[in-house]
């Protein structure tokens, strides 16, 4: 299930590159698209790779929502904390993650913890933490 | 394309030039390291932008094909420079 | 009406470009500064993008790749720079 997840990705990318859906093109996409080294490991459950798809929709108005946010109140202070999430996930759903996290303007991640599973991030705040 | 649409874009260029300025007069000033990479990581995404902008006001769209082609390719320099000093500040 | 909706798109770009921009100017952390650059450099060119894309839907392919690798290689590089410079403790 997660190997169409990948094979859908790799044909979206490679029509957007192309932009033409003659039949030709297609073969060449779907034979490149399962040409292409995958692994057969099972990495992480559906239903993750589900949350974070939807994540990834989710984060764009809510970027904007922040963005405009701190244009109009300034968050003047700075704070790091950790995030806390299950230790040994798969790569692409870290990265996923810390794609989502880096990307909205409030919270940057500055490190990953890999032993015990934590992100360190950095945030900007409206009034100082006590 | 319509009269109205080309005028603004020609504000936009201008808008987008004057904040070209910004960074690289941080560049220039600052000294920091890091705040220089972040004035040149900044300069790299505008002027592509821009690259962008221009080409869709002179409706030639084979400018525009070199701004999404230095899109894509990403900033993979900037990266790899900051993780050559972040070793070098380790030594 | 889309081309309303495109002036809107491309006066928001700006606006949020240059007032992320006008950050760099200021004496505060490497950390600040990212965040108002990510405000800056990628949705204010994410909001450029699509004024453009809706000003010319003949080349949607290009511009929506153009907009999605410029989300996905920003972030990167606020992540790496954010990474690469917390090494040493002296950003304030």
């Amino acid at each position: 299930m997660i190997g169409y997840l990948n094979l859908i990705l790799r044909l979206v990318i490679w029509f957007l590159l192309t932009a033409n859906l003659s039949v030709p093109n297609i073969i060449i996409g779907v034979t490149i698209a399962l040409l292409l080294p995958h692994s057969h490991k099972v990495r992480g459950s559906l239903t993750d790779w589900l949350r974070a798809l939807w994540g990834t929709i989710v984060a764009i108005p809510q970027a904007y929502m922040e963005a405009v946010e701190i244009i109009f109140r300034p968050h003047n202070f700075e704070e790091v904390t950790m995030e806390q999430v299950q230790p040994n996930r798969p790569p692409g759903l870290v990265f996923l993650d810390i794609f989502l996290i880096t990307f909205t303007p409030k919270s940057i991640v500055l490190k990953y913890h890999e032993e015990n599973g934590g992100y360190e991030v950095h945030w900007v705040r409206r009034r100082k933490k006590v | 394309m319509s009269m109205s649409m080309s005028i603004i874009l020609n504000w936009v260029i201008l808008g987008m030039f004057v904040t070209l300025l910004i960074p690289i007069y941080t560049v220039w000033k600052d000294d920091d390291v890091w705040q220089k990479m972040l004035a040149l990581g900044s300069i790299s995404t505008k002027t592509s932008i821009l690259i962008l902008v221009v080409s869709v006001l002179r409706d030639d769209w084979m400018i525009g094909v070199v701004g999404v082609i230095i899109l894509s390719v990403g900033n993979a320099g900037l990266m790899l420079l900051a993780h050559i000093l972040k070793r070098l500040s380790d030594l | 009406m889309s081309e309303l909706f495109s002036y809107v798109c491309l006066g928001v770009g700006i606006v949020f470009s240059f007032w992320g921009t006008s950050h760099l100017l200021q004496r505060r952390s490497v950390f600040f500064k990212l965040h108002s650059l990510s405000v800056a450099d990628t949705l204010g060119s994410m909001a450029i993008l699509f004024g453009l894309l809706l000003n010319r839907p003949s080349e949607w392919p290009l511009l929506l790749l153009a907009i999605i690798c410029l989300a996905i290689w920003n972030t990167m590089l606020g992540y790496v720079l954010a990474y690469c410079s917390s090494g040493n403790g002296k950003n304030d």
